[in-house]
């Protein structure tokens, strides 16, 4: 088991910048390293050329990938809020898990499919393809860990219980989805905002 | 995408192709308004076209290439593994351990998205590597969780707030309104840092009679850590600031002026290690910079420092002035005005009222009784001010505000009683609202500034069977008259002194506070009133301050609704600029005397 969780989320500015955050805590929570990207903006080529794969890209392999490799703390897992960046995964060697948010939360301790219609993008995705980047999302597999409600693509659903064990160890009282607000509000501060 | 211009048009690949013959007739019949039907007449399949192809020269297409680009991602990196925090004290960890102390309450029972109160950054912090170290810590509630910190009672949210803003602060003022629980805040703040490893030498400053009050308040919000009271003869305070292992000194203003050399020189001629944190409790015992004890204050080594006061401006704004001067030297003159010096201090201050965090607390209410003299009064009153006022305006020049506050003594206390007859409209009025205090079972604190005023309402009040807590009572009674005021049924009343009552006593079981004659300083009034309105306080709390009409007490309570609005100015952006301090002119003014040239 490692000794940290790692957190991944990005954020977007109404002049449609995108800064990544990837926060390293202790399994007490305590910080341990953070590292935030400076602003990043795709070029009309790219988001045409991507089409709605440019959100995975973007978001789980250039920046999720590029802070990932930066820190020098391997974590146990690595937590995300957004559900672009859950395809980190194919880029790193530690499982990765989407944090659902908790005001549904209904703990089961059960792990059952969700099935996910609707894509980040699906409100642009106003013409359709039929292949798989318009194709509805992957099915999720959601889980509990104590009061957090998780989930991992259903492809990736064997490692719930890897993301189990290495969440073993954590605080008893850690709210998974708690460190992405430090997130937003450390990059708030790297940016001068926070003052 | 833009259209690419010029984009070449490749030429057209040569093909020949076969035609297909003319399709069928076909034959369509309208039928009165309805859908037409169609009649399709197939024809038999064609006969496969026959296809001659023959070899044409192609030319490839042009390709026009658009870089998609892999933009290089810079990253800001920040550390904190190797921080300062985080590590208590082997004894601290050790003591949690071995006597169980702390043990969180069962974590089924809590929350887990309860609240959160997340510690932000003071403003003075630049560095952002330092800012983030406390933006990105866990949110107040999982650090003491975390360290398996537990509370006697639950604490407010607004004292989770507090315990945040202190947390961080090198240089801090928690102003709380009396009762809010700042000893609490701060125990509990330095309780976290030590445990943190951030604080490892606390000194805690406060008046005399609060050092055993501090004790209790650590033994019961920090029972691991030891607090030691600094006392006795020098030598054994000189042993007492020598020792190297004790976490939390206590020690009252008078010995920390009478030990400074101590404390500056340590026992042996070398330099003490400097306080991690020196905390100054009723810190306006330092806002006269040219004081001893301000300056003692001032002088201690430490690396943070914080004042903790109900009442950072009694009279005028320099007040705060002499309490920054122990907090960060310079950062404010006296030469500011008001709104200026309370925008700068504006993230070094935190002042909550009730009326704002303790919605559920009880009502505080207020009943002016504004009582005529009675005839005897009056007449020695008439009598007394116009001849004070005489031997003031003779004086001309030569009258100094010394000569001015002795004749508000006199006149003041025949406002209480007529020193010939004894005759007193107050008394009439106490006795009256007594009889009712005591038959509701409740109890009453009644205020004075003048210990001859309460020798007198206990001589008059003998079937009360009132307690007497005033600056003749000796320390170690005090606790004794404090303890049977809380338990004794029959002791329902407690004459107090504004100077040894107003701060530190938590007096929450008394129902009636009775000001009986007025202080020159609102806030000393407003603390008198929260012995009783303060946290734990079971009902509403009954405010009775007498005024006599058409006396100085009347005059001066003009005076003290300025000095509010003053306060009011500094701590706040939406109220007006109100005139600030009592100046010399008003105090003559209050006899409509003119103000000498420079009297002193």
């Amino acid at each position: 088991m490692n000794a940290a969780l790692g957190f991944l989320t990005v954020l977007e500015d109404s002049d449609q910048n995108l800064f990544g955050g990837y926060l390293l805590l202790s399994l007490a929570g305590r910080p341990l390293e953070f590292h935030c990207t400076t602003p990043i903006r795709p070029n009309r080529a790219q988001r045409i050329l991507y089409g709605p794969t440019l959100e995975p890209f973007l978001f789980g392999e250039l920046i999720g990938g590029t802070l990932y490799r930066k820190a020098t703390t391997v974590p146990g897992v690595v937590c995300t809020d957004v559900f672009a960046a859950v395809c980190l995964r194919e880029h790193v060697d530690v499982p990765v898990v989407l944090v659902l948010p908790s005001e549904e939360m209904e703990p089961s301790g059960d792990a059952r499919p969700v099935p996910r219609s609707e894509g980040p993008s699906a409100a642009a995705a106003a013409v359709l393809r039929v292949d798989a980047p318009h194709a509805p999302r992957p099915p999720l597999v959601e889980f509990c860990w104590r009061a957090n409600r998780l989930a991992v693509p259903a492809r990736g659903g064997g490692e719930r219980d890897l993301i189990l064990e290495q969440l073993a160890g954590a605080e008893e009282l850690l709210d998974l989805a708690e460190p992405f607000e430090r997130i937003r509000q450390a990059i708030d501060e790297a940016r001068g905002g926070g003052r | 995408m833009r259209e690419q211009p010029g984009l070449p048009v490749p030429d057209p690949v040569a093909v020949i192709s076969w035609v297909a013959p003319p399709p069928p007739a076909v034959t369509s019949e309208h039928l009165g308004g309805s859908a037409p039907e169609v009649v399709s007449l197939r024809t038999a399949a064609p006969a496969p076209p026959r296809v001659e192809s023959r070899p044409s020269a192609v030319t490839p297409p042009r390709t026009v290439s658009i870089a998609i680009g892999r933009a290089g991602v810079r990253v800001r990196s920040f550390g904190f593994a190797g921080a300062a925090s985080g590590t208590a004290p082997e004894w601290l960890e050790g003591a949690a351990e071995a006597e169980g102390v702390g043990a969180a309450p069962p974590r089924a029972e809590r929350p887990l998205s309860g609240r959160r109160t997340r510690i932000a950054p003071p403003r003075d912090l630049v560095k952002l590597e330092d800012r983030l170290h406390y933006l990105l810590q866990p949110p107040l509630e999982s650090l003491f969780a975390e360290r398996a910190l537990s509370f006697p009672y639950e604490p407010f949210p607004y004292q989770f707030e507090g315990i945040a803003f202190l947390y961080p602060r090198h240089a801090a003022v928690l102003a709380d309104e009396m009762g809010l629980g700042k000893t609490m805040q701060a125990v509990t703040a330095i309780r976290l840092l030590m445990r943190r490893g951030e604080v490892r030498r606390v000194l805690l400053v406060c008046p005399k009679p609060l050092v055993t009050n501090w004790q209790r308040e650590f033994a019961l919000w920090a029972p691991e850590i030891p607090a030691m009271a600094v006392e006795g003869d020098r030598v054994r305070r000189q042993w007492q600031w020598a020792l190297d292992d004790v976490p939390v000194r206590i020690a009252n203003y008078e010995i920390l002026h009478r030990d400074e050399e101590l404390l500056l020189a340590g026992a042996g001629g070398a330099a003490p290690p400097p306080f991690d944190l020196v905390v100054l409790d009723e810190a306006q015992r330092i806002k006269n910079r040219a004081s001893a004890t301000a300056r003692a204050a001032c002088a201690l080594a430490r690396s943070r420092g914080w004042a903790l006061t109900g009442t950072p401006v009694e009279n005028s704004p320099e007040d705060l002035v002499g309490i920054f001067e122990f907090l960060s030297p310079g950062l404010l003159s006296p030469q500011m005005k008001p709104r200026k010096m309370g925008r700068t201090v504006s993230d070094y201050v935190l002042r909550r009222t009730k009326d704002t965090v303790l919605t559920d607390l009880p009502p505080k209410l207020f009943r002016e009784a504004q009582l005529e003299l009675t005839p005897e009064q009056r007449a020695t009153y008439q009598l007394a001010e116009e001849e004070g006022v005489l031997r003031l305006a003779e004086m001309e020049q030569a009258a100094t505000i010394q000569h001015v506050f002795e004749l508000v003594l006199r006149l003041k206390q025949i406002c209480n009683f007529d020193p010939a007859t004894g005759a007193s409209a107050k008394l009439e009025r106490l006795q009256a609202d007594l009889e009712e205090v005591v038959q509701s079972g409740r109890k009453a604190i009644v205020f004075s500034q003048y210990v001859r005023t309460l020798e007198t309402l206990a001589a008059n009040l003998g079937s009360f069977h009132p307690l007497m807590y005033h600056g003749k009572v000796r320390s170690a009674e005090r606790d004794r008259v404090i303890g049977r005021f809380r338990g004794d049924p029959r002791c329902q009343v407690l004459l107090m002194s504004y100077g040894a009552g107003s701060v530190g006593l938590n007096l929450q079981f008394a129902s009636y506070v009775f000001l009986f004659d007025r202080w020159w300083n609102p806030a000393v009034e407003d603390q008198a009133i929260n012995r009783a309105h303060r946290i734990g306080a079971a009902g509403p709390v009954t405010v009775s301050r007498f005024v006599t009409l058409a006396t100085i007490e009347e005059r001066i309570d003009r005076v003290l609704e300025e000095k509010r609005e003053l306060f009011a100015t500094i701590f706040s952006d939406s109220r007006p600029q109100q005139r600030t301090g009592l100046s010399q002119e008003e105090i003559f003014g209050l006899f409509d005397l003119a103000c000498p040239a420079r009297a002193a």
